[in-house]
């Protein structure tokens, strides 16, 4: 009789060997019973504002040095190639 | 009954890693650019397989070849438009696809994470002997400058680069072969994308909230087979506009001219996607020295999982490691605009100070955040 062998490729990570769970219930509302915007002034704005102060703030102070690094140093190496006026000042 | 996807030996591999395969619910977009790094390798075998079949490279015929693919050949503009724009996107796919992986500490995953570094330098590899391939005059010069740089090795480096140029300089020898290269090195690519994913599937994807998810996981397929279908809808539009509207935008007008070994061009530089390195191998002064800091820019990539220090994986609630990481973004995008420009004050002692800065942030920065806030978290 020949011998068959199975190749397990990812022995570990298959559904029904992830994680040991018990007692979990959930209960839900369905999407048709239910606001589509709930309580948009008094949390959805709010909330918005609270996740655009967590983000920005860390994003755009960099932003804002790495652009004026920029700024100053194409304006700097432009004025180098520039000619200096006050040695023609005297120029007839 | 077991269904064959289960039980055939073959499809079983494909089963469990993009049907079967379990994955965290609350993976957002920057979980993308995976896939979307496969369909930039798809596509850029495909569409250089079809150049591949007009191309000629030999010296005298090179430059002549890929006018004749784009004028004469049956859409064969369309598919070196695609071709050239198309090794664009697969840069900025892999540098977000990197961010994603710093920021999301993906790298504690060594072993997926050395494999990708590799990976990284496989596709650099192949794309710069690519860009020699037209034969222009960037091509030439690029060529030249940086196959140079092996010459810094002490006693062995001229050899070296004589062998690798198979003559005194970068010529017809070099330009067969690199085309040669060129062809091979996408198959390491595919051969260590395997190896990549065998790695990552081991220990699974991680998630934007950083914590162990094996409690709530869904199936790869249908979820993320569509959302990564998406991901490709987004990456194509994107591609097929650079490709149709503005296809010289990201590169050089000086490869529209011959190569010409007796005229050397006013500034010599890489595509867009190497400018950063670029810049880093010019801010020292000395030629061992620069293309020691060239190498150590990529491969510093290695060390990250070492100088991790965080009790958190993420950077999604350690804010100090945010703004280093805002900073390391921006400094790369100094890094890359410096790397553009000539050698000229003041650009000279601004790609010194971001180069230094790129290499600090990593040794002592990220390291440091982690071990402040690991302080805080205890009082």
């Amino acid at each position: 009789m020949p011998q068959r062998f199975e190749i397990d490729y990812f022995v570990k990570m298959k559904f029904g060997d992830l994680a040991r769970m018990r007692h979990i219930i959930t209960f839900s509302l369905s999407p048709f019973e239910q606001k589509i915007f709930p309580n948009f002034f008094s949390e959805i704005l709010p909330n918005t504002w609270r996740r655009f102060r967590g983000s920005f703030f860390r994003i755009a102070p960099p932003t804002a040095l790495g652009y004026m690094v920029y700024s100053w140093g194409t304006n700097n190496h432009k004025e180098s190639k520039r000619k200096k006026p006050e040695d023609y000042a005297n120029d007839e | 009954m077991t269904s064959i996807r289960k039980s055939h030996l073959t499809l079983k591999a494909l089963n469990e890693s993009m049907i079967d395969l379990p994955a965290p619910k609350n993976i957002s977009a920057w979980w993308n650019f995976g896939s979307l790094l496969s369909l930039c390798l798809a596509l850029q075998i495909l569409t250089g397989l079809f150049l591949a079949m007009h191309y000629t490279s030999d010296i005298s015929t090179a430059f002549s070849s890929v006018v004749h693919i784009c004028r004469d050949v049956n859409y064969g503009w369309l598919i070196r438009s695609i071709h050239a724009n198309g090794a664009s996107f697969f840069f900025i796919c892999i540098y977000l696809h990197i961010g994603r992986g710093l920021y999301y500490g993906s790298y504690l995953n060594k072993e997926a994470w050395s494999a990708g570094v590799i990976l990284l330098l496989l596709v650099m590899m192949t794309a710069f002997v690519g860009y020699v391939l037209p034969w222009g005059q960037m091509s030439f010069w690029g060529a030249t400058v940086i196959t140079n740089l092996l010459s810094a090795i002490p006693y062995v480096g001229e050899n070296i680069v004589q062998w690798l140029w198979g003559g005194f300089s970068v010529d017809s020898a070099t330009l067969t072969r690199f085309f040669a290269f060129h062809f091979l090195f996408p198959f390491g690519i595919i051969a260590m994308t395997l190896v990549h994913l065998l790695f990552l599937h081991e220990k699974g994807s991680s998630n934007p909230v950083g914590i162990n998810s094996n409690a709530d996981k869904i199936y790869f397929h249908p979820y993320f087979i569509y959302k990564d279908l998406i991901g490709f809808a987004w990456f194509a539009l994107f591609l097929i506009t650079l490709v149709l509207f503005i296809p010289n935008l990201l590169g050089d007008p000086e490869n529209f001219t011959p190569a010409n070994p007796l005229v050397t061009p006013p500034h010599i530089k890489p595509e867009w996607y190497f400018l950063f390195a670029y810049a880093i191998l010019r801010s020292i002064p000395n030629k061992l020295g620069g293309v020691f800091a060239l190498l150590a820019s990529i491969l510093i990539l290695l060390i990250v999982p070492i100088l991790h220090t965080s009790k958190w994986q993420n950077f999604a609630f350690r804010p100090l490691a945010q703004i280093f990481m805002g900073l390391l973004v921006v400094d790369v995008a100094i890094l890359t605009w410096i790397g553009g420009m000539p050698v000229e004050p003041p650009f000279i002692i601004i790609g010194q100070i971001a180069s230094f800065l790129y290499f600090f942030l990593f040794l002592v920065f990220f390291p440091l955040s982690g071990w402040l806030e690991n302080k805080m978290l205890e009082s």
